[in-house]
C-alpha cells in the first residue's frame, strides 16, 4: 500500500475538469500501484478511517459529541449532516487533530489522532468551515507556503489549474468570487497529497452555478481515489456527492448508509409525502433559464 | 532541508511579504517617527544658537580670555556677554539657558604656583537637560585649559579627544527618546493589531490545521518585526546624523545592541496582547493603558529630573524608562555596556515577565 500520495482507484490516467485543460494525473509510474490498489478495492473496502465512541464534552459540561462510532471506506465520498449544533464540525475537528477528544478513539489511516495529532495532519488536508488566509499574498505565494509547510514538492501551477484558478494566480483572496474562494480553499488542502480531505461546508453561500462547479470539483478529487468527508446543508448535495451518509442530531448519529439505502427505508416505513413531487426542481428552472456557466 | 526550518522559512517570508504590501503599515513603521525626528532636529537645529548663554568674566588673566573666546566659537553657545545680574534675571525668565561666571583669579599664578580657582555655571532647574548639557560642554572647555595651565600631561584624561561634548544639543538628547518610543510602538501597536486580526479571522486557524506548530509563525513574526524595526531605528539614526548632526559619543554596536534587547521586550508586549485579546477591539484599550503612561512618563522627551520624588522612582522601573536611559546614556555619554548595568537588568528582567505571561495568557483561538 503506498502512503503519503494520492492512491489512484479506476482508471490510472485520468483527465481532469476545467475548461478544457487536460493534465494526466497520476503520473504513469503510479500505473502499477493503481491497479494493484484497483483490485484490492474491489475485494473489499477498506477503512481509512474508523471512529470509535468519540465524545467530545466542553468545560462548562456540554456534550456536543456523545459517543458516535462509524467508519469510511477509502475512495469514498461520506457526508455528515444535521442541524445547526448537531456537533458535526466538532466532530469534524476531533478526527482532524484541531480539538482534543474527550474520549473514544479516532484511527486514520492507522494512525490515532489523540496521541498523533500531527501524523494525522500530514496526511489530511483540512477545508475550514470560515476559510480565511493571509491578506496581501497572491494565490501562488500562499499555496507555496502550504506546500513548505508540509513538505511537499507538489507543482503549483498545476494545483491551480485543477482547481480552474490558472488565470487568478496573481490575484488576492479577497478579490476572488465567492466560488473562486472555496476552489481555492480546496486547492490548499491538496498541496500534501493528502489520503483524505475534509470539507466543512463548502458550497454554503454560493450560487447554484459555483456550488454545481464545486460538485464538479469534489468529484474529481474522488475519481483520484481520495477520500472525501463533507458536511452540508443541502440535501440534493448530499444525494448527488456522497456514497454514504450520516445524519447527526443533538451529538448523536441518527442514521448512516447511502442516500438511496435512507430513502427506501423511509418509504417503507410508510412516508407519504406531503404533496406531489414534480419531476423538476425550480433550481432546474433557475439553471434552464441562466445556463451552467460560471459566473465568477 | 530540514522540515521545521523550511516551515519556519516559508512563514517568516510570507509574513515579510504580507508587511510590505500593507502600505498603511509601512506609512505607520517609517514615516511618523521620521516626521517626529524632522520637527525635533528642526526645532532645535533651525534659526540661531541652540544654548543661550551669559557669561561674566571677573579675570583679565589670558586663560579667562581665552575661554571665552573658545565659548564665542562654539557654533552651538549664542554666548553673549553681561553682568551677573543680568544674567541672574534671564535665566530666571528663562531666557537663558546657563549663566556662566569666571572668578577674578581664574587661572592667575601666586609666586609661579597656579592659584585653584573655579568657574561657576548656573542653570534653570525647569530645563534642566538643557542645563546639565551645557554644563557638560563647559566643563569640557575648562578642563582643556587647567591643563594648558597646569602644563599637566593628559595622563588620565583618554575619552577626551573622542568627546565632542560642547557640541551636544537637546537633539542629542530627544532622539534616543524617539528612538525608545519608535521600538515600544513597533512591538505593541505594530504586532498586536495585525496578529489578532489574524486570528480574529481564522488565517491563524488555517495553520494550525497543517502539521506545523503555530508558534513557528509567531518566530517568523518576530523575525520579520525584529528586522523592520532595527532597520527603521538604523534609517533613523542615519537620518538624523545626517540632517540634524546627531552625535554618536559611544559606540554604534552597544547602541544597537541595547536596542535589538528593547525591541524583543517591547515585542513581548505586542504578542502577549495579541495572544491574550479575542478581537481587535479588546487590543486598543490594553496597548494604550500600557503605552501611555510610559510615552509620558519614561523621559523621552524632557528629563524625568523635574518629577516629584515618589513619581521618579515609580517611573525609574518603567521598561521604557531604562531602554530610553541605555540608549541615551551610550549616545550622549559613550557608556559601555558595562556602564549601564542597571538598564540591562532591568530590561532583562522585563523581558523574562513578559514572555512569561505572554506564554500564560495566550490564547490561539
Amino acid at each position: 500500500m503506498s502512503t503519503g500520495g494520492i492512491s489512484s482507484v479506476g482508471s490510472p490516467r485520468q483527465t481532469l475538469l476545467t475548461a478544457g485543460r487536460s493534465l494526466s494525473y497520476p503520473p504513469p509510474e503510479w500505473k502499477i500501484f493503481a491497479k494493484f490498489h484497483a483490485l484490492q478495492e474491489n475485494a473489499m473496502p477498506t477503512p481509512i478511517l474508523e471512529v470509535t465512541g468519540l465524545t467530545k464534552t466542553y468545560e462548562n459540561n456540554t456534550q456536543a459529541v456523545k459517543g458516535i462510532s462509524f467508519s469510511v471506506d477509502k475512495g469514498e465520498v461520506f457526508g455528515i449532516l444535521g442541524p445547526n449544533g448537531a456537533g458535526k464540525t466538532t466532530t469534524l475537528e476531533m478526527i482532524e487533530g484541531l480539538r482534543s477528544i474527550t474520549s473514544g478513539t479516532v484511527l486514520l489511516d492507522g494512525i490515532k489522532a489523540q496521541e498523533n495529532p500531527y501524523e494525522v495532519k500530514r496526511r489530511i488536508g483540512i477545508q475550514l468551515q470560515a476559510s480565511a488566509f493571509f491578506q496581501n499574498l497572491k494565490l501562488t505565494e500562499l499555496l507555496e507556503m502550504f506546500r513548505d509547510l508540509y513538505g511537499s514538492d507538489v507543482d503549483i501551477t498545476t494545483l491551480l489549474a485543477d482547481v480552474g484558478l490558472a488565470e487568478k494566480a496573481d490575484f488576492f483572496v479577497k478579490n476572488l468570487s465567492g466560488g473562486q474562494k472555496q476552489r481555492f480553499s480546496i486547492a490548499t488542502t491538496l498541496v500534501n497529497k493528502p489520503v483524505m480531505v475534509f470539507l466543512d461546508e463548502p458550497t454554503t453561500g454560493l450560487d447554484p452555478q459555483a456550488r454545481r462547479n464545486l460538485w464538479d470539483l469534489i468529484a474529481q478529487i474522488k475519481s483520484r481515489g481520495t477520500t472525501v468527508i463533507l458536511t452540508t446543508h443541502y440535501m440534493d448535495e448530499a444525494q448527488f456527492l456522497c456514497d454514504r451518509l450520516a445524519i447527526m442530531d443533538d451529538g448523536k448519529i441518527v442514521a448512516l448508509d447511502s442516500p438511496n439505502q435512507l430513502i427506501r427505508q423511509l418509504l417503507t416505513r410508510g412516508f407519504q409525502p406531503h404533496s406531489e413531487i414534480p419531476p423538476a426542481t425550480l433550481e432546474d428552472v433557475f439553471l434552464d433559464l441562466t445556463g451552467k456557466t460560471l459566473r465568477d | 532541508m530540514n522540515q521545521n526550518i523550511r516551515s519556519f522559512l516559508a512563514l517568516t517570508k510570507a509574513s515579510m511579504k504580507m508587511y510590505y504590501r500593507n502600505k498603511g503599515a509601512v506609512v505607520f513603521t517609517l514615516l511618523l517617527p521620521v516626521a517626529l525626528m524632522s520637527i525635533f532636529g528642526f526645532l532645535s537645529s533651525g534659526s540661531g544658537t541652540l544654548l543661550k548663554i551669559g557669561y561674566t568674566n571677573h579675570s583679565t588673566s589670558a586663560m579667562s580670555l581665552q575661554l571665552v573666546e573658545e565659548l564665542k566659537k562654539t557654533k552651538a553657545f549664542g554666548a553673549v556677554e553681561m553682568t551677573e545680574e543680568q544674567a541672574t534675571e534671564q535665566l530666571t525668565k528663562g531666557d537663558l539657558d546657563l549663566q556662566i561666571i569666571i572668578p577674578e583669579n581664574f587661572a592667575t599664578a601666586e609666586n609661579g604656583n597656579p592659584l585653584a580657582s573655579s568657574v561657576m555655571t548656573r542653570y534653570n532647574k525647569a530645563k534642566p537637560q538643557t542645563g546639565q548639557i551645557a554644563t557638560m560642554a563647559i566643563v569640557q572647555l575648562v578642563s582643556h585649559l587647567d591643563r594648558a595651565f597646569t602644563k599637566s600631561p593628559t595622563l588620565l584624561d583618554v575619552k577626551s579627544e573622542g568627546i565632542t561634548a560642547n557640541r551636544l544639543g537637546y537633539f542629542d538628547f530627544v532622539l534616543p527618546g524617539i528612538l525608545a518610543m519608535t521600538i515600544m510602538q513597533l512591538g505593541i501597536f505594530g504586532v498586536a493589531f495585525s496578529f489578532v486580526a489574524m486570528k480574529a479571522s481564522g488565517a491563524l486557524r488555517r495553520i494550525q490545521a497543517t502539521p506545523v506548530h503555530p508558534v513557528y509563525f509567531v518566530f517568523g513574526q518576530a523575525v520579520v518585526r525584529l528586522l523592520i524595526t532595527l532597520a527603521t531605528t538604523a534609517l533613523l539614526v542615519t537620518l538624523g546624523t545626517y540632517f540634524f548632526h546627531f552625535h554618536m559619543v559611544g559606540s554604534y554596536f552597544s547602541f544597537g545592541l541595547i536596542a535589538v534587547l528593547g525591541i524583543l521586550l517591547f515585542l513581548g508586549f505586542g504578542f502577549g496582547i495579541a495572544g491574550w485579546a479575542k478581537d481587535e477591539t479588546q487590543v486598543a484599550p490594553v496597548a494604550n493603558l500600557l503605552q501611555l503612561p510610559m510615552l509620558l512618563l519614561s523621559g523621552i522627551f524632557f528629563s524625568r529630573e523635574g518629577f516629584p520624588a515618589w513619581l521618579k522612582s515609580v517611573t525609574d522601573y518603567f521598561p521604557l524608562t531604562y531602554l530610553t536611559h541605555g540608549l541615551r546614556k551610550v549616545a550622549n555619554e559613550g557608556a559601555s555596556l558595562s556602564q549601564i548595568p542597571v538598564d540591562l537588568i532591568g530590561m532583562i528582567v522585563w523581558l523574562v515577565l513578559i514572555y512569561a505571561l505572554a506564554i500564560k495568557v495566550f490564547r490561539w483561538e
